[in-house]
């Protein structure tokens, strides 16, 4: 069986090299049918610079929508299973021969403290920003912007020893905030209903200022709300870890 | 050009793959694994997708410490 397995899997790359079409093939079937009405199209509608936001968010817009909610679902799911308090005790980590480690200092004591919140913390926040608000015209976009945001409140909580973290949220309190992601989006869809238009077609938003704009405003909406469900569900799985796993308890 | 460079990442990420499937102590695997998703991000600039590789870049990180989180209630040894 094994063997059956390794020739399988050794072969069928081999095969599949000479099947599939060559990277950036202009011919290929992929890139022949739909990927030409966007190139020719992507700007007169969507009045997005950055092809790949306007794909993402504009004409695929219901596919995000759902990949939001995916990621929402799965913090609820892992604060679920990690909130259920057993019946039978698990082994704690002290139960374990310990391998102590000498070679070196817990994190938050190699890490300089005062730099990672004066400095590099709010660095990554302003870079957080200036990636959701230009990701319609760079590279980037809602959700790298919500990855960073998390990942702040993750350093904060790794390189920081205290006993109260600035921000005190508690596992729901931050399921509440993610799923106040996908909220913000499908709200973005359902005014559009005001203007008269179809769910989420952004120019047809109730302001009155140009196309342009609106396709703007609607996108920058949309990712906003990418941001927040994202940020808030790497926060809930971070807390739901936390609750169950103590690794403040000893120096290594 | 291009070919080579992906040729040798490729080559980069059997072998890392194999050092975590081997690897004795949980820890190893996991730091392995940081650099398993460091070299995918350098794939995907060199095929073109540095959108993706920006989200691989900060997803790496972040799955990174969940793992060394959750290594600290398991028995980091194997067999």
């Amino acid at each position: 069986m094994t063997i059956i397995m390794l020739i399988v899997v050794i072969t069928v790359p081999f095969i599949a090299f000479d099947v599939l079409p060559a990277i950036g093939d202009p011919e290929s079937p992929p890139n022949s049918h739909v990927s030409d009405y966007y190139i020719e199209h992507a700007i007169d509608e969507c009045n997005s610079p950055n092809m790949v936001t306007a794909v993402i968010v504009d004409y695929r817009a219901f596919d995000t929508m759902f990949e939001t909610t995916v990621m929402f679902l799965a913090g609820i799911s892992v604060v679920l299973i990690m909130a259920n308090k057993p019946r039978r005790r698990i082994p704690s980590p002290g139960d374990f021969k310990r391998t102590r480690n000498t070679g070196g200092t817990p994190i938050y004591q190699t890490i300089n403290k005062d730099v990672m919140i004066s400095t590099i913390e709010p660095l990554i926040l302003i870079y957080a920003m200036y990636v959701l608000f230009h990701g319609e015209v760079s590279l980037g976009g809602g959700f790298q912007a919500g990855a960073l945001i998390g990942m702040t409140y993750l350093l904060d909580v790794m390189a920081v020893k205290r006993d109260k973290p600035i921000m005190n949220l508690t596992k729901f309190m931050s399921a509440a905030i993610a799923g106040l992601g996908p909220f913000i989006y499908a709200l973005t869809g359902i005014i559009c209903f005001i203007g008269g238009g179809l769910y989420l077609q952004y120019n047809k938003l109730p302001f009155n200022i140009h196309e342009a704009e609106l396709h703007s405003i609607g996108i920058t909406a949309v990712e906003i709300g990418v941001t927040i469900g994202v940020a808030g569900t790497i926060i809930t799985i971070l807390n739901a870890l936390r609750e169950r796993i103590s690794f403040d308890d000893d120096n290594d | 050009m291009t070919l080579i460079l992906e040729a040798i990442l490729l080559l980069g990420l059997i072998g890392i793959t194999v050092a975590i499937i081997f690897g004795k102590d949980l820890m190893t695997s996991v730091v392995i694994y940081c650099a398993f998703s460091f070299i995918t991000m350098f794939l995907y600039i060199v095929m073109g997708a540095p959108d993706v590789a920006f989200t691989e870049a900060v997803i790496g990180v972040i799955s990174t410490v969940f793992f060394i989180i959750i290594l600290r209630s398991v028995n980091r040894k194997t067999k």
